[in-house]
């Protein structure tokens, strides 16, 4: 085995890598993923009433709902246009506050409340903003409520689905970096012969291999920490972070060598990947779902290596109390390299006869 | 001296070649297969309706409050017509969209909330209560009630906030995971309660209620996801066509068959015509079976369907002929095709969401398709509402055919 053969191999790979669609797909992905997954469907999973106001004198009621938790609020300066969005249903319910709107509730004159409801609008919602709206106006009119309300939670808050969404985005990363562009790039030089021309040289089917899992494991681990760093899960713990995505990436990484050794041509490797997809991604569901049983995400494969960047890099612990996942994640990677070997040789013996 | 071969006879050969080819592309063959089955599973496991109600429990039930109430009242002298409007409280007549459950037992109702008890509703309406910690069975023919959210107000409520005493306190028991503006509108709802009894009025007008709701007023009739996806998905089948079409082209090209093709009478407008005519069966055909598996045909609407779909279709046969005249292998292509159909995806996700569309996707050539199907499968629109749209994307089916036509017509000859 030499390292030097195997560095020019990796070099050649980084530098032709570009070309490939596959390659700038991987490095376009985290940032399409979370532009798509965070900005559209996470308002689509966790919607929040829309509230829009004109607000022509500074009223107190607009301040009180800028600092409130849970209601989208949109300011606007013509009535007419926020009644034209309200009946398109970009707001649930709009409020116009005229001049001197708080000081006439004050001195009783009983002004009347512009409040406008979208049609499309949820009953829940509406119900949510007509009653703030109204305990609003009511703390404008002064005076001790007749009642003290004590909210009291139990248990601990879910986290937002901004966060639930992060693994199945570095899975994505893990899978295109990792996964598909070694595995890809194995087949494309079976396809196209480069891979027996670069055989005949004194290059070793294990450098090359070795190679080709060294270029998913650096892509895979630029692109996860990149997507984790974009949806702010890198925190001050950022040297654990890098060392589960790099496990993570070591992982993913060998089985694109393992496709790519085994799948014949670019249609039986992309089938492999579509085929398994489910597979390999559902861990990422129980993420997004934990009121599923939790247990059953530990059947499949990357869950050893999607749980452990969870812990770390989005809830923040130490690296000390994921080593069991990594040390099962590290045993998948070595028996999944013993395959690849295995499958290599056969591979090799192929080429030999062709 | 051979007999001329008239051109639909050379067509229709080169359909069987096409038809051939197909089916033995397992991967593309597999997929489709996949997707005929995936997209009506998925459609049917949506949910059916919109649950647009906040679910409450109180206690004490409203009865004891206002019987409390009502001995109250009589020693404050309370008319017997006020009596009578006490007798007929309803707490929720006034908020659509809230449900009462009431319980007897503050405690027990807080237990609910935390999770350590569950709430059963039987078919005959009756709340059943169960410790499944403790080894509580399920009862029988009982619906599980998820309550995330009640309310213990002190027996004496109405009369203590009726009669101004000071020190009147309710507690709302809550889950965590119930979101802060849920929990901020039951504290406001508390405590407009509270102001009503006391006989605070309103310090504001309200306008009538016609001038308050805007748009067609879907109160109670929300459209639910599976009526959202319908569209959607008929959508994607025709999108997904465009992969499968491209891949047939690209092989051809990329193998040169098509220089094969053309040493025979076929002539180049045979081989497009063919490619045309297949490509938009394809897209069609399954667009058809989808319709069949998940329904959304009224007697208003099927002829613009089908019409909209018909366009769809060739649009994206037109998108398959740009991609596929490119003559990548199979990745290439694939990802190539992707660099194309991801934007024409972006209005779909429009459908999902609220509100009106951004004018950036309303100007992609596949968002007038969806915003007619849209508008006739989700809320009934007619011809004389989507001729816009419909010209609109008359105008880009134009602009992508004759592009893909053209890219590929010169690639042919390139050969």
């Amino acid at each position: 085995m030499s390292l030097s053969r195997m560095w020019k191999v990796l070099k050649k790979d980084l530098a032709l890598g570009p070309r490939s669609p596959i390659f700038l797909w991987a490095i376009v992905l985290p940032f399409a993923l979370t532009l798509i997954m965070q900005v559209a469907f996470g308002s689509l999973f966790d919607p929040e009433p829309r509230l829009g106001i004109v607000d022509e004198g500074d009223s107190e009621i607009t301040a009180s709902i800028e600092g409130m938790e849970g209601i989208e609020l949109t300011l606007l300066d013509d009535a007419e246009e926020l009644k034209a969005q309200v009946e398109a249903n970009d707001l649930d319910a709009g409020l116009v506050l005229g001049v001197g709107f708080d000081d006439a509730v004050r001195s009783g004159e009983k002004p009347t409340l512009e409040f406008y409801i979208s049609g499309e609008s949820y009953a829940s919602n509406r119900i949510i903003l007509s009653v703030t709206t109204i305990d609003l106006v009511r703390e404008l009119e002064g005076g001790e409520a007749p009642v003290t309300v004590d909210i009291v939670n139990f248990g601990r808050a879910g986290l937002p689905i901004s966060v639930r969404l992060v693994p199945l985005l570095v899975f994505y990363a893990l899978v295109i970096a990792g996964l598909f562009v070694p595995g890809s790039n194995i087949v494309e030089e079976k396809e196209q012969g480069t891979l027996m021309a670069m055989l005949v040289t004194p290059v070793k089917t294990a450098e090359v291999l070795l190679a080709k899992w060294l270029l998913g494991v650096i892509l895979a681990t630029i692109l996860a920490v990149v997507t984790l760093a974009l949806n702010g899960a890198v925190g001050p713990n950022w040297p654990h972070v890098v060392i589960v995505v790099i496990v993570a990436a070591m992982l993913s990484a060998m089985l694109g060598v393992v496709a790519g050794v085994f799948a014949k041509d670019s249609s039986i490797m992309f089938g492999i990947v579509k085929g398994t997809g489910i597979f390999l991604f559902a861990p990422a569901l129980f993420y997004i779902f934990p009121e599923w049983p939790q247990w059953i995400a530990k059947i499949f494969p990357l869950y050893w290596i999607i749980n452990p960047i969870w812990q770390v890099s989005v809830m923040g612990e130490s690296i000390s109390t994921v080593w069991g996942e990594i040390a099962v994640a590290i045993a998948i990677t070595a028996a999944l390299g013993a395959l690849a070997w295995t499958l290599a040789r056969r591979m090799q013996a192929q080429m030999a006869g062709q | 001296m051979s007999r001329p071969i008239s051109r639909p006879a050379i067509i229709g050969a080169l359909l069987k070649k096409e038809l051939t080819a197909y089916s033995r592309d397992f991967i593309y063959l597999g997929l489709t297969l996949v997707v005929l089955i995936m997209f009506p599973v998925l459609f049917h496991i949506l949910p059916d309706s919109v649950d647009e109600t906040i679910t409450i429990a109180v206690s004490p039930p409203v009865e004891v409050l206002v019987a409390d109430a009502r001995d109250a009242f009589i020693a404050m002298g309370a008319t017997e017509e006020q009596l009578a409007q006490l007798d007929e409280l309803d707490l929720t007549e006034a908020e659509e969209g809230l449900l009462l459950v009431e319980f007897e037992d503050k405690e027990q109702m807080a237990r609910v909330v935390e999770g350590t008890l569950e709430a059963w509703e039987t078919e005959a309406g009756d709340l059943v209560l169960s410790d499944t910690e403790a080894g509580d069975e399920k009862p029988k023919d009982a619906e599980r009630v998820n309550l995330d959210i009640g309310i213990a107000f002190p027996a004496s409520f109405i009369a203590d906030v009726a009669a101004s005493k000071s020190g009147v306190s309710v507690t709302v028991y809550s889950d965590a995971h119930v979101p802060a503006e849920i929990q901020g509108a039951m504290r406001s709802f508390v405590r407009e309660l509270a102001y009503q009894f006391a006989g605070r009025e309103l310090p504001v007008d309200f306008p009538e209620e016609e001038a308050v709701v805007l748009g067609q007023d879907r109160l109670g009739d929300q459209v639910t996801l599976r009526e959202r996806m319908r569209p959607m998905i008929l959508f994607m089948i025709l999108l997904m066509e465009t992969f499968s079409m491209a891949s047939l082209i690209s092989t051809e090209v990329l193998q040169r068959t098509v220089t094969a093709v053309l040493v025979t009478p076929a002539k180049v407008g045979d081989f497009l015509a063919a490619k045309t005519i297949f490509g938009t069966f394809m897209s069609m055909s399954q667009a058809l079976i989808m319709l069949a598996l998940i329904g959304g045909l009224t007697a208003q609407n099927w002829s613009l369907v089908l019409v909209v779909l018909l366009m769809g279709a060739i649009m994206f046969t037109g998108v398959a002929l740009f991609v596929g005249s490119a003559g990548k292998d199979f990745m290439g292509q694939l990802f190539y095709a992707m660099l194309f159909t991801v934007p024409l995806l972006i209005p779909t996700f429009s459908v999902l969401l609220p509100g009106s569309v951004a004018s950036w996707v309303r100007v992609l050539p596949s968002y007038p398709i969806v915003d007619v199907l849209v508008g006739s499968m989700v809320y009934g629109a007619t011809w004389a509402e989507s001729w816009g749209s419909l010209a609109y994307a008359a105008v880009w089916l134009v602009v992508l055919y004759v592009a893909g036509l053209m890219a590929l017509k010169r690639k042919v000859e390139t050969l």
